[in-house]
């Protein structure tokens, strides 16, 4: 039978404890031959870990691989501070025409803050807009390039861990030009690229997690609109409006509603 | 920008040995730690913002338990690993050390080997506490916010953590008793 103070013995010591329990428990282990044991044992196995144990280290090719996902990291993020002239003129911001001079940037820097206060501390958004810049790089967009659905949604079954929909829309305007796979909420989500005139649009799909989904958020400028399907969660993201966003979810729900097996 | 990507590598970049090891310890195998920990910190390095003058070392260490976490997940739902490793030879199922040794004597390699096989042994809630505060030597409240757990369930985890290490350790030096000190 343990004695009942062990615990307390092992925060003692684990240097947990205050001065007052400290000299408390001291007076227990003096009188307690048990718990004067388990101090030698814990002291011994401390040592024997901090001496024997292999000291693993980070491998140099490790530490520049981390080093070039930052490097690419920072670059989207610096790419997206300065957007290239070409993107400027086919997709001004909306508050652009409404508001301009000295004051313009503050203003709208306060406004946004105000709509995305409530979103803030919503890390899924962070990680989506990061994911979306991040694609729009050269050559990151796109793993499968393809305008068919029957080469796409196989592909995914090797390379992600989720199975989403996938159409071709080009009747209505939003043309499947391919997939990709997206670390994001600790899977390896599937996103399924279209082509919306000028504009890029990335659906992002991954298997719900029960956290409450944002019905939609501006981050950067871009627009993301969330969705659930089943039991997967569905986010769209675009530098273009929301009108066209709104339009390529619904087509994707109608088709989920179909689709849908029973 | 470069601002913020200064203030990581202050800040987070001097803990990547202590995301490798903790990684190393909880993942299969060298390849599988590696990936894991790079995208730990491309994760840390976009959720930087948040961190807000908390403790780094806790901060990271969490994100590369998730990281860690969900590529064991993987692997378990899969029966082929995705993305090739190209850095350290895939090692086999045991935890057994791979990584050159040079300056330890044979010795002192038996006694690494020999422990390094019973902290394998444990299971991964029982080396993930041992390896968080006797080699990193974190405190019950720095654990918590690795593991997510309550400081009490961290305070008796750990304690039958020991318990199980010690009880293998006896089990080895019955059968073999100059191979523990």
């Amino acid at each position: 039978m343990p004695c009942p103070e062990a615990l307390r013995v092992q925060a003692y010591f684990d240097a947990e404890v205050d001065a007052v329990a400290a000299a408390d428990i001291e007076r227990h282990v003096e009188g307690c031959e048990e718990c004067r044991e388990h101090l030698a044992d814990l002291e011994r196995a401390r040592s024997a870990l901090r001496r024997d144990l292999t000291d693993f280290r980070a491998s140099p090719a490790l530490r520049a691989r981390i080093s070039r996902a930052l490097d690419a990291e920072s670059r989207a993020a610096a790419a997206q501070q300065r957007p290239s002239g070409r993107a400027r003129w086919r997709t001004p911001p909306f508050w652009m025409g409404a508001v301009s001079g000295v004051g313009a940037s503050a203003i709208a820097a306060a406004l946004v803050l105000l709509l995305l206060t409530p979103l803030l501390n919503n890390p899924l958004v962070d990680d989506v807009t990061a994911a979306h810049m991040r694609s729009l790089m050269p050559t990151h967009l796109i793993d499968v390039a393809s305008t068919d659905k029957h080469t796409v949604k196989p592909w995914f079954a090797g390379h992600a861990d989720v199975s989403p929909v996938v159409a071709d829309f080009a009747d209505a305007g939003y043309r499947l030009i391919g997939g990709r796979t997206d670390y994001l909420e600790h899977q390896r989500s599937a996103v399924v690229v279209y082509q919306h005139g000028a504009h890029v649009i990335n659906v992002f799909s991954w298997v719900a997690n029960n956290r409450r989904l944002p019905g939609s958020a501006t981050r950067d400028g871009y627009h993301l609109l969330f969705w659930q399907t089943g039991d997967l969660e569905y986010c769209a993201v675009s530098d273009t409006g929301w009108d066209e966003l709104q339009g390529l979810a619904q087509l994707m729900k109608n088709l989920s509603l179909h689709d849908r097996p029973g | 920008m470069d601002d913020k990507r200064g203030r990581f590598e202050a800040q987070v970049l001097p803990h990547l040995d202590a995301a490798y090891r903790f990684a190393r310890w909880l993942a299969r195998n060298p390849g599988d730690a590696d990936d894991a920990v790079q995208e730990a910190f491309l994760r840390a390095f976009r959720a930087f913002d948040t961190l807000r003058g908390s403790d780094a070392k806790s901060w990271l260490l969490a994100i590369v338990r998730n990281c860690t976490a969900t590529a064991l997940k993987g692997q378990q739902r899969r029966a082929f690993v995705e993305l090739p490793t190209d850095e350290e030879p895939q090692a086999d199922e045991a935890m057994i050390a791979t990584t050159p040794d040079p300056e330890s004597a044979a010795m002192r390699r038996d006694d690494e080997r020999t422990l390094d096989r019973l902290m394998a042994s444990l299971s991964a809630e029982h080396r993930e506490v041992l390896v968080l505060r006797e080699i990193e030597d974190m405190d019950y409240r720095e654990i918590a916010t690795v593991t997510n757990l309550p400081i009490g369930t961290v305070m008796s985890r750990l304690a039958r953590a020991r318990a199980a290490l010690k009880s293998r350790w006896l089990q080895e030096s019955e059968a073999k008793p100059h191979a523990v000190p």
